[in-house]
């Protein structure tokens, strides 16, 4: 199970990278995220994988499809300089951070330490709600107010005189 | 020859593989798109490799809830960002007529 939701999520990303089109690279996005939300309940966290669903797979992905369609933008226009320095360069990057990331992963001695643990009890609603209430209500407000103003501060930025 | 093992059958190693893997695919459409709204898919992909490193850590040093309490408020703010994100997009299409970031080279038109 974990390969199959491994696999979803990877793949979903790079066809997401490779994709002309911008409204299936967002569906190949919606991919993406159902396979982390898997790799969530295989994390015996169904709480996170619901959330992860309802939020980014719904909201977040609803959003950016609205955006796409409504500026009318489905293609990605011709480039109007080929760049193959900075090509190049970021491809060199990108490889030199996952090969020396895949080095450190699989040759870490405390990752490797903490592999026997059993699974733990899965996480529901009732144990989240007393941690979030008890000790994180003041964060949880604060978090209120920032939705306030993220919501005030779009409808500001789109308006187009105020 | 284990440590294969544990990787492919879910161990901790095999999480914290893909969460790199997937940040590194989303810096990769960071840096090889034009189009803006790639790039935002992008950072979308980098947060969510967090996430799965975050939530992994959480299940393997004993399921506490604190790891989801910071996922509720990640994505919380994820909401956030993406909100206030795509009205910049709006914006600058507004601007420019279009959302290739080459043209958007100039902070003066």
């Amino acid at each position: 199970m974990f390969i199959l939701f491994a696999l979803l999520t990877l793949a979903g990303a790079v066809a997401l990278t490779f994709q002309r089109n911008l409204v299936v690279a967002g569906l190949c996005l919606v991919l993406s995220f159902m396979g982390v939300a898997g790799l969530f309940l295989l994390l015996a966290n169904p709480v996170a994988a619901a959330l992860q669903i309802i939020v980014y797979s719904g909201a977040i992905v609803v959003l950016l499809l609205f955006v796409i369609m409504l500026l009318n933008e489905h293609q990605e226009e011709p480039a109007q300089r080929s760049r193959p320095l900075q090509r190049w360069l970021s491809a060199l990057l990108l490889a030199g951070l996952a090969a020396g990331a895949v080095r450190l992963v699989t040759g870490s001695a405390a990752l490797r330490g903490l592999e026997g643990v059993p699974v733990p009890a899965a996480m529901n609603l009732d144990r989240l709600g007393q941690a979030l209430f008890s000790d994180h209500l003041l964060a949880f407000e604060v978090v209120g107010l920032l939705l306030l103003a993220a919501m005030v501060g779009a409808v500001a930025l789109v308006k187009r005189d105020l | 020859m284990t440590s294969l093992h544990s990787i492919l059958s879910g161990g901790l190693q095999g999480y914290i593989l893909v969460s790199l893997l997937l940040f590194l695919t989303g810096l990769g459409a960071v840096l090889g798109r034009r189009s803006i709204l790639v790039q935002f898919m992008g950072v979308e992909l980098m947060l969510n490799a967090a996430n799965v490193a975050l939530l992994a850590f959480a299940r393997f040093r004993g399921g506490d809830a604190q790891g989801t309490v910071f996922y509720l408020f990640i994505i919380a703010v994820a909401a956030c960002e993406a909100a206030v994100g795509l009205a910049l997009v709006v914006g600058l299409y507004r601007h420019r007529q279009s959302t290739d970031t080459d043209r958007a080279d100039a902070l003066k038109q």
